[in-house]
């Protein structure tokens, strides 16, 4: 990776702590659920403010991810395992959370209290509050671009945080999103190994 | 991302809660993180400069602090009461430079902010980010001691993304500092601030008295 796209993906400690304080904050007064309304609104109106992509080729797109040329590659290093089957190798929380454990302590609880209602609300993919913006970011980053005139799809497969915590989609959606990425179920337990996110990414 | 994220947030929040929310929103944020860094005490000014440098006291997480020991503020009686510290990179430049790459441009709100804070709390403010930092620096000081008493942040001077600046003559008068030594300063810092005694009766004061 080149030094300029570490520094474009790199997060800022200061604010990724602060911020989970703030959000720390919300939940004692909001609790779980407005935390996570929060998360996502924040994610939300992150991907609305960067601009629309239309691609003519699935080939065309496949160069802009891994280039971090897409708004969907813009905060994470991508690589593609398959067409389809996209990796994130560093989550883009990392150096927030290790300032976090560094000068604040232990991550509280609360932030795997949300991912849990986010699971069960929304969907069942997120370890942590900062999977819930992630991904969310990322669905809707994909809302955003076209690919031969055809909406961008994602799902989640799997994630692995910091402190090697996994989260699995559901067992009876495995076969499904590992046909769609074209990856065996070995592959995917490689790929976890030492990486953060595993996704797919399809058309209709 | 998150600090992108929160970026984007800004316009909308003005739109609807007006700069003022803005600016009370960016204020609780950095009032937080500080009382949730805890409390320190150091046993004098040298050893408190010492886990400046090595990156251990809370001012720390804003990036490289460097104390300038040759700037020692002194009170009426001549003790040494502070010192003058400079911030080589503002926290917020790798943010502005992620948005102008991923979302395009500052949110229109970012001077509106600035602005706002400058004409209602204090001229201090190059853009919304100083709301956050500054707020931070106060309360940081707050719970620090240093030698059983605790200290203020006095914001004297900082330097925006594209060169605008600010200097504090009021602040720098009282603890007799030279505005233009301060303005040479920011040639090689992004914000430079005073740490000093809370309570501390100083020459630049009495002789306004």
């Amino acid at each position: 990776m080149s030094d300029r796209r570490k520094f474009l993906i790199d997060d800022n400690p200061f604010v990724d702590v602060a911020a989970c304080l703030f959000l720390e904050d919300i939940a004692d007064k909001q609790g779980a659920s407005g935390m996570n309304n929060y998360l996502v609104s924040l994610a939300t109106s992150l991907a609305k403010s960067m601009p629309e992509e239309e691609y003519r080729t699935w080939d065309q797109f496949l160069d802009s991810l891994v280039k971090g040329e897409s708004i969907i590659s813009a905060f994470e290093d991508v690589i593609t395992i398959t067409p389809h089957c996209a990796v994130t190798t560093k989550c883009p929380f990392t150096k927030g959370w290790q300032e976090y454990t560094k000068r604040i302590g232990t991550f509280s609880k609360i932030h795997a209290d949300v991912a849990e209602y986010y699971n069960s609300v929304y969907k069942p993919g997120a370890i942590n509050s900062m999977c819930i913006i992630h991904q969310t970011f990322r669905n809707a980053a994909a809302d955003r671009i076209k690919v031969a005139g055809k909406p961008l799809k994602i799902g989640q497969i799997a994630a692995v945080w910091e402190d090697g915590t996994r989260k699995i989609a559901p067992e009876e959606w495995m076969p499904i999103l590992l046909e769609k990425a074209q990856i065996s179920r070995t592959d995917l337990n490689m790929i976890l190994r030492n990486n953060a996110d595993v996704w797919v990414m399809y058309t209709e | 991302m998150l600090d992108v994220a929160l970026v984007s947030l800004i316009q909308d929040m003005s739109e609807k809660a007006g700069v003022e929310g803005t600016i009370q929103y960016w204020a609780r944020v950095g009032e937080s993180l500080a009382k949730r860094m805890g409390k320190e005490a150091y046993m004098g000014w040298p050893s408190f400069n010492v886990a400046l440098r090595e990156g251990r006291t809370a001012f720390s997480i804003e990036g490289s602090v460097t104390a300038l020991t040759d700037l020692a503020i002194t009170d009426v009686d001549g003790d040494v009461v502070g010192y003058i510290y400079a911030l080589e990179t503002c926290v917020f430049n790798p943010t502005i430079v992620r948005i102008r790459y991923s979302v395009g441009e500052l949110p229109r709100a970012d001077s509106a902010v600035a602005e706002e804070y400058n004409n209602s709390v204090r001229d201090t403010a190059v853009c919304n980010f100083c709301v956050i930092h500054q707020r931070f620096r106060e309360e940081v000081a707050k719970n620090i001691s240093i030698a059983d008493q605790s200290l203020d942040c006095i914001q004297l001077a900082n330097r925006g993304f594209s060169g605008e600046t600010k200097i504090t003559e009021d602040a720098l008068k009282k603890i007799g500092i030279n505005p233009e030594y301060v303005r040479s300063l920011l040639r090689n810092y992004a914000c430079v601030y005073a740490i000093m005694m809370r309570g501390a009766r100083l020459k630049g004061e009495s002789e306004e008295e």
